[in-house]
């Protein structure tokens, strides 16, 4: 319960890595499910979540806990590895203009399917199943979570149980990454049955490497091994997903054995020294795609001038907050952009905490020190309300630690705190707030294009349809968006991302403070438990995990 | 001039009081007020003792154990002092808890006095809006509207006072039904005093014992339902401290600092202790019939 | 008799009226809403989360959401959890049990205890006993329930080891030793407020019963002092404790709910504190109106059973 909010915000960090990925698209050893001696499933693994996975169609609203499930039970068409590397899995092959399962235009798509893939239940999957899955997507009564990319294709045609070919309405170069997280669902499961309400979203059938077995509401699933799996796997005869609504406690049961991965929400930062020091107990760090930062609503006449913002840039010791409260586990950064992309600015300018500078900029700019000590300027007093979710500890610590250096250059920052619901409803979305501490991440699936949260058009607050909540606006960073989003060539676009790094470092609509990071532990002993930034979940691979 | 000369004589009969001579021959009432009083003085004039501010970050001092240096309870995870913040908290959570109790009693007894005296149609409805709250989990009920409200001291009061008012209007309305028929008030109708005059000026001071009694313990019940709020991540906000929100964290520290978990609940329990010692005091002292039973 | 049970029922339908159009207005006037815990999912726009709220019927009128959930609700359907798309009964259902043993496990232990206490306090009135004991029911009564867990879990888990720190079993046991350990410290936490309570009246009652006629009379005729004691003042004594038994009950699930929070106890009272979290509203108005029912089942019950045990007691 410590990390309210962002536990919803690292849902989705599907990337791959632009020329690399793309380039690089050779099926990977790992999904290849070529003949080869495969043990017969034994023992069990225990992963334990502090939220519980409680949607199980992937293709209703969800979080990223779900996902922990549908990893094991379900297959896409092909996935993407921690290089970047896409792998086919219920696909014969990923594909590509090179061996023409897409059209040199972008615009028709063919691909051909394994011939011996069946579901848990017996029945054989077909193209049916792909093309019944692609429609649910976009089905207008339907709570799909998501239609970006999905609502381009059109004309589905089911060329035999094994081919099947559609045509998008334009290119849209994202659609392979967004596959590669597009589960495969049977069209029996829903036969005469509202999507939305369907026996099979509480009990699925998949083609995946372990099978449903039950759910203990509130407490733990458990699934067992699919022995007739056609790839890689299972290793293992039963998986318990077990929740634990508590990271303290979650911890606490790494160390006891009670559970022998400790996934998602991970371990709490002040446990990482102690954790390093268990026997018998790998701890490690992993890079996450979000970034922690003070958004601005630019729309606040406080916050209208940028030597205003820098001077609270400079005034942002973030060494302290990492080293001190988050124990040096997370990375400081400058950019939106998680530094394992391949669009990521390495050169942006270093931030420097300098209480001076800061002071020396607001002199500067005319915001002279009142009688009690804060600042104003033609009437404006430099004071505002600072607001995250309620309830998340180390936040709350680092904007207390916040709130007593901004005091310290004649800045009144108080400090107001919601509920989650609250928080990022309205308040959010429509820029009610006067300064946010959040994690976010503006990348709109794998791609660099953060069109939804930079363009001046994206806010809601002035009727967007977006993210942009800051409520920024840059012509240039408009012009450079659009050129970005019609080329297609990574390295074409390469200088125009890093451009874009480089206006938001300058403009400073948001204050980037570091990077996340997580710490992942798992009893030692345990083979295949691999991070990927590029995939949502700790259990991405769990069809490949075992005990050694 | 004529305070000073009556105040002897106010003494006197102060003392001569047979209540107040009950109350202070009840040695755990008499604990009861030592330990509120005791701690209000603590609260109030402590942070002026301390050589720290209730909110100063030092994250040099994070996580020091009790009697590190002048941190006679030790820090907290910012390396904020302790005892500093638990006295400031104090008057936080004792200053919630009495406002929610003045209001919850102006409501309690409102209702009461208007349920009793009118009776009928008026007093049925109003009782049974009492019993609706009474037999609702009102934690339940709190947290729902605390989880939706935008917490701060002043919502956190009003929601505390809005589930906590029925014991008052209950036990008012018991005592003003049986007063309705005695001979004052008749006379007082008789006299064409307005109904409001008779309810509040006539039939209400005769009221004022149980009152007294039922509010000293509503005070103990909204300290300890500002602390379940907030230790649920609900109530006063950070960096505010109040008794519930230091325990808020604390489970996370239990291993490696229990003190931030202990020096809190102590303070809570004493207050709540001494508040529950002069109720039960005062309900001997003024011959109040228990009605919780 | 009948008459009772009708005039119960319209309190009862006017009560349930009361909580569920409070427990509404409090959950959709506040700003935000259920769908705003997606809103940082990344790609999430406005408009897919309008779309959404729009197929789910949240954008109605309240007072139309309202009396359409109310309309269902008489007829049975209670609608269906946001997570889980599961039917709120089954959901509630699910964690009913949980809630049920640890109710039921503390309220054993209180009673038991309570009782002895109370009778013992009131048989030595004005001993060193019930005076430890009165100032001990004070103390017990005045401890924050949550914070008796913590410190329990300090020392009986992290600093002694002996009992584990949370959950109601581990993962792949069950079994009845299994589940007993795990419940072993929070049915005690939970228990110590009621047995404050418990042994209050307990003495009270006992102390009523002693000083009637038939006990002096028992006592005067030279019966053993225990059987006088087992007979009557007991068994006149168990009467106001069914009675509070049915009063309890709202306490007691607040208690719960603090409790299983501390304890990760996966009971109504973690299923509450989630579905606030997670804004599922069906579920927070299911939980209130279960346990409005609940409450109003458990002091009907009370009643009746006074009723039937006592015969000078009739209901009008």
């Amino acid at each position: 319960m410590s990390e309210r909010d962002f536990q919803f915000t690292r849902r989705q960090s599907l990337k791959f890595f632009g020329a690399a990925g793309l380039a690089a698209m050779a099926p990977s050893v790992l999904g290849m499910g070529a003949a080869r001696a495969q043990d017969t499933p034994k023992g069990q693994i225990v992963v334990g979540f502090s939220q519980e996975p409680t949607v199980f169609n992937p293709h209703l609203l969800h979080i990223e806990v779900d996902e922990g499930v549908h990893f094991a039970i379900f297959d896409p068409l092909f996935d993407v590895d921690a290089k970047g590397n896409f792998y086919p899995l219920l696909a014969k092959e990923v594909p590509t203009v090179e061996n023409g399962g897409v059209s040199a235009d972008g615009l028709t798509w063919k691909v051909t399917l394994r011939d011996d893939v069946t579901w848990h239940d017996g029945t054989p999957f077909t193209a049916e199943d792909v093309k019944f899955t692609l429609e649910l997507l976009v089905n207008p009564d339907f709570r799909s979570w998501r239609r970006t990319g999905h609502s381009l294709v059109r004309d589905i045609t089911v060329v035999s149980p094994t081919e099947i070919s559609w045509r998008m309405e334009s290119a849209f170069a994202p659609y392979t990454a967004i596959l590669a997280s597009t589960f495969i669902v049977p069209k029996h499961g829903f036969e005469g049955a509202d999507p939305n309400n369907a026996p099979f979203n509480n009990a699925p059938i998949g083609t995946g490497a372990y099978k449903w077995k039950q759910r203990v509401a509130g407490d733990h699933i458990e699934l067992e091994a699919n022995p007739g799996y056609f790839g890689d796997g299972p290793y293992l005869e039963r998986l318990v997903l077990k929740y634990i609504p508590d990271i303290t406690v979650l911890y606490t049961q790494l160390k006891t054995g009670d559970i022998d991965v400790l996934a998602l929400q991970w371990i709490s930062p002040d446990n990482y020294e102690e954790a390093k020091t268990l026997p018998d107990r790998v701890v490690e760090v992993f890079g996450a795609p979000f970034f922690e930062g003070l958004s601005f609503n630019l729309q606040r006449p406080q916050f209208k001038e940028r030597a205003v913002r820098e001077a609270l840039y400079y005034a942002v010791d973030k060494q302290t907050i990492i080293d001190a409260l988050y124990y040096g586990v997370p990375q400081a950064t400058e950019s939106y952009m998680p530094r394992e992309s391949y669009y990521y600015n390495a050169n942006l300018p270093v931030q420097e905490y300098n209480l001076d500078k800061a002071r020396a900029l607001l002199d500067e700019a005319g915001w002279k020190p009142g009688s009690d000590g804060i600042r104003e300027k033609d009437g404006v007093r430099l004071a505002f309300t600072c607001s995250t979710t309620s309830g998340n500890h180390l936040r709350e610590q680092a904007q207390q630690f916040l709130q007593q250096s901004f005091r310290e250059i004649g800045v009144d920052m108080q400090i107001g705190n919601l509920p989650p619901a609250v928080m990022w409803g309205d308040h959010w979305m429509l820029s009610q707030f006067d300064m946010a501490l959040a994690g976010l991440s503006c990348l709109t699936g794998p791609d660099p294009d953060t069109s939804d949260y930079f363009l001046s058009t994206s806010s809601p607050a002035k009727g967007g349809n977006g993210q942009n909540t800051w409520v920024y606006e840059n012509p240039e960073v408009d012009e450079l968006l659009k050129k970005g989003g019609a080329l297609v060539s990574p390295e074409e676009r390469l200088p125009i991302y890093q451009r874009i790094q480089e206006i938001m470092r300058h403009d400073l609509p948001f204050l980037p403070i570091f990077q996340y990071a997580n710490i992942r532990g798992y009893k030692t002993g345990i083979q295949g438990v691999e991070a990927n930034i590029n995939n949502r979940i700790d259990t991405w691979n769990v069809r490949s995990w075992r005990w050694a | 001039m004529t305070a000073a000369s009556s105040s002897p004589a106010l003494r006197r009969r102060f003392r001569d009081n047979r209540a107040v001579r009950r109350f202070a021959r009840n040695p755990l009432a008499l604990l009861g007020l030592f330990m509120v009083l005791g701690l209000t003085v603590a609260c109030f004039l402590g942070p002026h003792l301390l050589p720290f501010d209730e909110l100063y970050i030092d994250l040099r001092a994070r996580f020091a154990p009790p009697l590190t240096g002048a941190h006679i309870f030790g820090t907290d995870p910012l390396g904020r002092d302790i005892a500093a913040r638990l006295f400031h908290a104090g008057q936080v959570s004792m200053t919630v808890g009495f406002l929610a109790m003045v209001i919850s009693t102006v409501i309690g007894t409102v209702v009461g006095v208007v349920a009793g005296y009118r009776g009928g149609w008026t007093g049925t409805v109003l009782m049974r809006l009492v019993d609706a709250f009474l037999s609702f989990p009102s934690v339940f009920l709190l947290l729902t509207l605390a989880a939706f409200i935008k917490p701060s001291p002043m919502t956190i009061t009003l929601i505390i006072a809005f589930t906590s008012w029925m014991e008052v209007a209950r036990i008012v309305e018991a005592e003003v039904k049986s007063l309705r028929e005695r001979e004052f008030v008749m006379a007082a109708r008789m006299l064409g005093l307005s109904n409001g005059w008779i309810m509040f000026r006539e039939i209400l001071p005769n009221v004022m014992g149980p009152i007294v009694v039922a509010a000293t313990l509503t005070v103990a019940r909204s300290i300890l339902m500002e602390a379940y709020i907030s230790f649920l991540g609900y109530g006063i906000q950070p960096p505010l401290p109040s008794w519930g929100n230091m325990l808020n964290g604390a489970q996370q520290y239990l291993a490696a600092a229990p003190w931030l978990a202990i020096v809190p609940g102590l303070a809570i329990t004493i207050a709540v202790t001494g508040f529950n010692f002069i109720g039960d005091g005062l309900r001997d002292a003024l011959d109040v019939r228990s009605h919780n039973g | 008799m009948a008459r009772f049970l009708i005039g119960r029922l319209w309190q009862s339908i006017v009560l349930l009226l009361l909580v569920s159009l409070i427990g509404f207005m409090v959950l959709n006037l506040a700003p935000g809403g259920p769908l705003s815990q997606f809103a940082l999912t990344p790609g999430m726009t406005k408009e897919a989360l309008d779309r959404i709220a729009e197929q789910m019927g949240l954008n109605r009128p309240l007072p139309v959401q309202y009396l359409d959930w109310l309309w269902k609700l008489v007829q049975g359907d209670w609608g269906r959890s946001f997570r889980d798309n599961r039917p709120v009964l089954e959901v509630i259902n699910s964690h009913l049990f949980a809630t049920l043993l640890l109710m039921g496990a503390s309220t054993f232990l209180s009673m038991l205890i309570g009782g002895w206490i109370g009778i013992r306090s009131a048989i030595r009135q004005g001993s060193a006993f019930d005076y430890a004991m009165t100032v001990a029911c004070f103390v017990a009564l005045s401890i924050p329930t949550f914070w008796v867990g913590l410190v329990a879990i300090f020392l009986f888990s992290l600093r002694l080891g002996w009992l584990p720190a949370g959950n109601m079993y581990t993962v792949g046991d069950g079994s009845f030793s299994d589940i007993l350990v795990h419940l072993v410290m929070p049915a005690c936490v939970l228990a110590l407020v009621n047995v404050a309570i418990w042994a209050r009246y307990m003495r009270t009652a006992t102390l009523e019963v002693i000083n009637q006629d038939f006990v002096r009379t028992a006592r005067a005729k030279g019966l053993p002092p225990r059987r006088v004691l087992m007979k009557h003042i007991v068994g006149n004594a168990l009467l106001p404790m069914i009675t509070l038994a049915g009063m309890q009950l709202p306490t007691l699930l607040g208690g719960a709910l603090v409790t299983e929070t501390v304890f990760t106890w996966p009971g109504m009272g973690r299923l509450f504190l989630d579905s606030l979290g997670y804004n599922d509203y069906p579920v927070v108005m299911g939980l209130l109106m279960f346990s409005a029912i609940l409450v109003l089942i458990g002091n009907l019950l009370a009643d009746l059973l006074v009723a039937f045990v006592d015969p000078r007691i009739r209901l009008e």
